[in-house]
């Protein structure tokens, strides 16, 4: 029986015919690529709050050590300049060997502890980042980053199309792995953890090695998207640019999603990025200001509306999907179940069905 | 040769009158400034001072209109710039040929992303904030810094604002000038604010004074009471922090006065603004603040800056803050080149702002240098007054050749950008 | 001298701790009740602190007179704690209470978007045209308030250690507030609904509890809480901006989760952890290294101590 489509197959689809329709306009394509490296990280932390249930706050953290690897290990002022894929699979390897190192003393915290655990790696990165400027480069940020080269041809930074289906095509590539691998034993095992780390334990599934396989992995592929990011930009930026807010808003793109759900995630990341670099840029436009004088009342720049309006949406989306815009089980054949609420928030549900 | 294509663009401009009152296109200039969040306040200055130097020309050069569009670099999430939308800034403005001119960036990490593309399309870029030293000058950032930022291998990227090595510098004379012999430095662990520490700390020790220690603070936190008593105790006569009014500078001074801390405190100019004095409270600043300035107060300008003042006195009925004159001054140097462009594209407007020679300009009379620095060398500092900013002395015509910082500029290796 | 310095960074660290915990129990009140962390909390701490600059400023009061500021005080705390506790209420009400039935994380985006909507509430507050805002033509930038309680050095102005009447305003305030909410909550018939309402909702409500009552008057005292606590860090450290619910939220959490999520006491001891290791790692070490330090120390004693502090050492409810 086939009621739908695979929502990840249109996603890919849509993606994959969507630049045949739109001229080269910048704008669209730096959209869509930041939405591409952002589903990518969203797929990592899917793996470990949505497949797994352990609720990380800190992912910037694991982006920023992609990206800083990936300079590292790329820009020609460091000694290695081992070239774009060979960084590009570096900084994976090193993104797993971090998440290995912080989740191995803390991943037998329950919950929310976990999660503060997490929140603070993110602050350490960043304080290491900023103050360890012989390695670093504190807040210079490290530039320039090499290009992709397949096969003798280089994908310069402003073929914009090209960078686009690359992108496109890693995410795919990202987006099977993760499939295949939630499929497989270890995924199968990471969703019985999520549902019932007790139980499973009792079926012999050891929680915590567990834990860490998915905490690693997901490290690994959110430190991939955030070497995708910096070679994007050609730059790492500020250690600024991997803060708390970024952590909030991968987070936001998988819930918003859909918790657990791959296409969840795609079509997260395409609503929550697209909605900063899509509509809140052309909403500004639109009401922009172009009278003289007016700048002096906080109320008419468009720009100062645009927290407002974030906050809305996001209220908005929650209240209306709350299991998210594409939740797991409309995903196709998946066996994965959309996450069980916590124990005690069944009883605040039956509760709302009693009421 | 500036005079004769401003002869032939004036030429032109009366047979395009003469024959038809219709429009020659539209020339688009944009900005990109971080439009949401802390750094509005700034930001907000320099539009003013842009949109004035373009109602200045009524809009309009050589029949062309001018249209002018406020981008913003910030996104919601991070109230700050964001790396991600200052690329794109530069993107939209690369694909937009109708754009000959990008004011921007306001923060200099931001102006290290899109320098490079735009370089690469050869549109020019003029800064009315970035004072990094690494982005024009080489031998004062990274070794591969400012050839990373010019691809191309021409200079495309301008700027209005003395640099960091020279404000940082003056700070120094100025505070050893005052007999101090111990100084605390503080700075933000930001690109402006460390940058300008360190050549502060640099030029104190080259000056004699001992440098009891260098601390990076952090900038969201509630109060420094606790490292304000640590200054107090190290018994410093003096304290500079490198910062800005949104990297919590208000709240260093006002912690460093309240634990009792009498020494003179230093800022640079990014505190140069009424929300600086606002957030510290003119109390705290009464008698021994100081803040440098990359130039003159509004209020000691003469000539073209008086004219500024009055003006925007006029359109924006207030007081224009000491950042409005920066963009005003990007707007109209642009402008006139437009103005003297042989071609109204991109590269003939590149053409004509790499020679703007003896600008007339509100700052003074300047001109861009090889590494497309300002001339404009003079700085200011400033005491804080009943509330307002008071001008102190004029500074910094000297302290150049005392820092021994500055590289001769000179000539620019091509850069291959696209090495590995 | 060295003792000078080091009584001085217990002071400054003691203060900083209990307005943490101030804003803290408010935290840990809501989790405790609804295992929601409330991104919102340190968002409403600054509105909070914008109605008390605001009511200044409406007043025309703007330095210590005597006596009469003790009532201008006291008139700040009850209107920002009315204010935080109507408007904590009322977003419990909206954004939580709808989606209280669909799991934790969609509460806590619902959480972040509120979060967003305060910040931006902030930022336009800030560009009231009153004085006490500059006329509102610097929105974004932090606001002074006015220096209320003085800083005069109670030690006398010679002693290199000070102690200031404001140290003694946040112990004053702060102290007799939290023996009033252990009293309300381990005393009275409210209190114990909460508790029953924590362990067990559906019990709770066999047993005839209105626990959305019961939940929204957590709400009402944490909110209020938020607003005391924001009149005494407006009245510290002077400085008031739309961005610093960011940080004072994120030192709350951290304190309530270092104490043991849920655990008033276990808030207030990791908020004094907190002020103090702040104070101490800027005097004796690098000011640049304080967070790190923080959160270092925090993952530790979690490794340690795996439910916070005082936290119970009750394995997570199955």
């Amino acid at each position: 029986m086939r009621p739908r489509m695979n929502p990840i197959l249109i996603f890919f689809a849509v993606a994959a015919a969507l630049p045949m329709f739109f001229g080269a306009t910048g704008l669209f394509y730096d959209a869509f690529q930041s939405i591409f490296v952002f589903a990518l990280v969203g797929l990592g932390l899917n793996i470990i709050t949505g497949f797994t249930g352990m609720l990380n706050l800190g992912m910037a953290a694991f982006m920023a050590i992609g990206a800083y690897a990936f300079a590292i290990l790329t820009c020609d002022i460091y000694p290695f300049q081992v070239g774009f894929w060979s960084g590009l699979l570096l900084s994976g390897f090193i993104g797993a060997l971090a998440g290995f190192l912080i989740g191995a003393p803390t991943l037998g915290l329950s919950g929310d502890y976990l999660a503060i655990v997490t929140m603070g790696f993110g602050e350490i990165t960043l304080d290491v980042l900023k103050n360890l400027e012989a390695i670093t480069k504190g807040t210079q940020g490290i530039n320039p980053l090499p290009r992709p080269t397949i096969g003798g041809w280089t994908i310069e930074l402003q073929d914009e199309r090209s960078w686009y289906y690359l992108l496109l095509l890693i995410l795919g590539v990202a987006v099977l792995f993760v499939r295949r691998l939630e499929r497989s034993r270890t995924g199968r095992a990471w969703l019985s953890i999520r549902e019932d780390a007790l139980a499973s334990q009792c079926m012999g599934i050891p929680p915590k090695r567990t834990r860490m396989i998915a905490f690693a992995t997901g490290s690994a592929v959110a430190a991939v998207g955030g070497a995708l990011f910096a070679a994007l930009l050609s730059s790492t930026g500020e250690p600024n640019s991997y803060d708390f807010q970024v952590s909030i808003l991968v987070l936001c793109i998988i819930i918003v999603g859909g918790m657990g759900s791959v296409a969840g995630t795609l079509v997260g990341a395409a609503v929550m990025v697209g909605m900063n670099a899509i509509v809140l840029v052309k909403l500004a436009d639109l009401f922009g200001s172009r009278e003289q004088g007016a700048s002096s009342n906080v109320l008419a720049s468009p720009n100062n509306w645009k927290f407002l309006i974030f906050g809305l949406a996001l209220i908005l989306v929650v209240r209306v999907k709350p299991e998210g815009l594409v939740p797991p089980r409309l995903e196709g054949e998946s066996g994965a179940q959309p996450p069980a609420p916590p124990k005690s928030q069944s009883g605040a549900a039956a509760q709302g069905a009693g009421a | 040769m500036t005079t004769l294509s401003t002869i032939v663009a004036a030429c032109v401009s009366l047979v395009i009158a003469a024959s038809s009152s219709a429009q020659n296109g539209t020339i688009k200039i944009v900005s990109s400034l971080p439009r949401t969040g802390s750094a509005n306040a700034q930001t907000g200055t320099i539009v003013n001072g842009i949109k004035m130097a373009i109602a200045e020309v009524g809009g309009k050069i050589d029949g062309y209109e001018i249209a002018y569009e406020d981008w913003d670099d910030a996104s919601p999430q991070r109230g700050n710039w964001d790396p991600t939308v200052e690329a794109q800034n530069a993107n939209k403005a690369v694909t937009d040929a109708t754009i000959v001119g990008y004011i921007g960036t306001f923060n200099s990490g931001a102006a290290k992303i899109s320098m490079p593309e735009l370089n690469r399309a050869g549109l020019v870029m003029i800064s009315p904030a970035n004072t990094y030293s690494g982005l024009t000058k080489p031998g004062l950032g990274e070794a591969n810094e400012p050839a990373i930022y010019r691809p191309s291998g021409k200079i495309s990227y301008f700027r209005v604002v003395p640099t960091d090595d020279l404000q940082g510098a003056v700070a120094a004379e100025f505070v050893a000038a005052s007999g101090a012999k111990r100084v605390f430095v503080l700075h933000d662990r930001e690109l402006y604010g460390k940058g300008i520490a360190e050549v502060f700390e640099r030029r104190a020790k080259e000056l004699g004074m001992d440098v009891v220690a260098v601390e990076g603070i952090d900038t969201k936190a509630a109060n420094y009471k606790s490292l304000a008593q640590k200054v107090k105790f190290s018994k410093s006569d003096a304290a500079f922090f490198g910062g800005t009014t949104q990297t919590n500078a208000g709240q260093v001074a006002k912690d460093l006065r309240s634990a009792g801390f009498a020494g003179m405190l230093v800022v640079p100019d990014g505190c140069c603004e009424e929300a600086f004095i606002q957030a510290a409270g003119a109390k705290n600043l009464e008698g021994n603040t100081f803040v440098t300035f990359g130039g003159l107060p509004p209020a000691q300008l003469t000539g073209r800056g008086a004219q500024f003042r009055d003006g925007y006195r006029k359109m924006y009925n207030a007081d224009p803050e000491a950042y409005a004159v920066y963009g005003y001054e990007c707007g109209r140097v642009l402008l006139d080149a437009i103005r003297r462009a042989a071609t109204k594209d991109r590269a003939g407007v590149l053409q004509a702002v790499a020679q703007t020679k003896d600008f007339d300009g509100a700052l003074g009379t300047w001109s861009f240098d090889a590494n497309g620095d300002t001339t404009n060398r003079v700085m200011s500092i400033n005491a804080v007054k009943d509330g307002k900013f008071v001008f102190v002395k004029r500074a910094g015509d000297t302290a150049v050749e005392g820092a021994g910082k500055v590289s001769a500029g000179g000539s620019v290796a091509p850069a291959d950008a696209q090495a590995r | 001298m060295e003792l000078d310095f080091f009584l001085q960074q217990l002071i400054t660290g003691l203060s900083n701790g209990m307005i943490i915990a101030l804003i803290a129990i408010g935290y840990t009140m809501v989790y405790g009740i609804i295992e929601l962390i409330n991104f919102a909390h340190g968002d409403l701490f600054m509105l909070g602190s914008f109605l008390a600059l605001t009511i200044l400023g409406a007043l025309g009061i703007d330095a210590w007179t005597g006596g009469s500021t003790w009532f201008g005080v006291l008139l700040l705390l009850f209107c920002s704690a009315v204010f935080c506790a109507g408007l904590n209420w009322t977003i419990e009400r909206v954004a939580y209470r709808p989606l209280r039935a669909s799991g934790k994380l969609s509460l806590l985006v619902s959480a972040i978007g509120a979060s967003f909507i305060l910040v931006n509430l902030g930022l336009f507050w800030g560009g009231l045209p009153m004085e006490v805002f500059a006329g509102g033509v610097a929105a974004a930038a932090p606001k002074d308030f006015p220096p209320l309680v003085p800083n005069t050095n109670l030690l006398g102005e010679d002693s290199l250690v000070q102690v200031t009447p404001k140290d003694l305003l946040v112990v004053g305030v702060t102290l007799p507030l939290m023996v009033g909410l252990t009293w309300i909550v381990t005393r009275t018939r409210l209190g114990k609904a909460m508790r029953a309402t924590a362990q067990n909702p559906i019990a709770a409500r066999l047993m005839g509890i209105d626990t959305d009552r019961v939940i929204g008057a957590t709400f009402l005292l944490g909110g209020a809480l938020g607003g005391f606590a924001s009149v005494i860090y407006a009245l510290y450290n002077n400085t008031i901006s739309f961005q610093m619910g960011y940080r004072a939220g994120m030192d709350a959490f951290t304190a309530a989760v270092l104490g043991g999520i849920g655990s008033m006491p276990g808030a207030v001891a990791g908020a004094l952890v907190i002020g103090l290791v702040r104070a101490m790692s800027d005097g004796y070490l690098e000011t640049r290294w304080t967070n790190t330090i923080v959160f270092g120390i925090l993952v530790l004693i979690l490794i340690f101590r795996p439910s916070g502090l005082l936290g119970s050492r009750a394995k997570e409810k199955v």
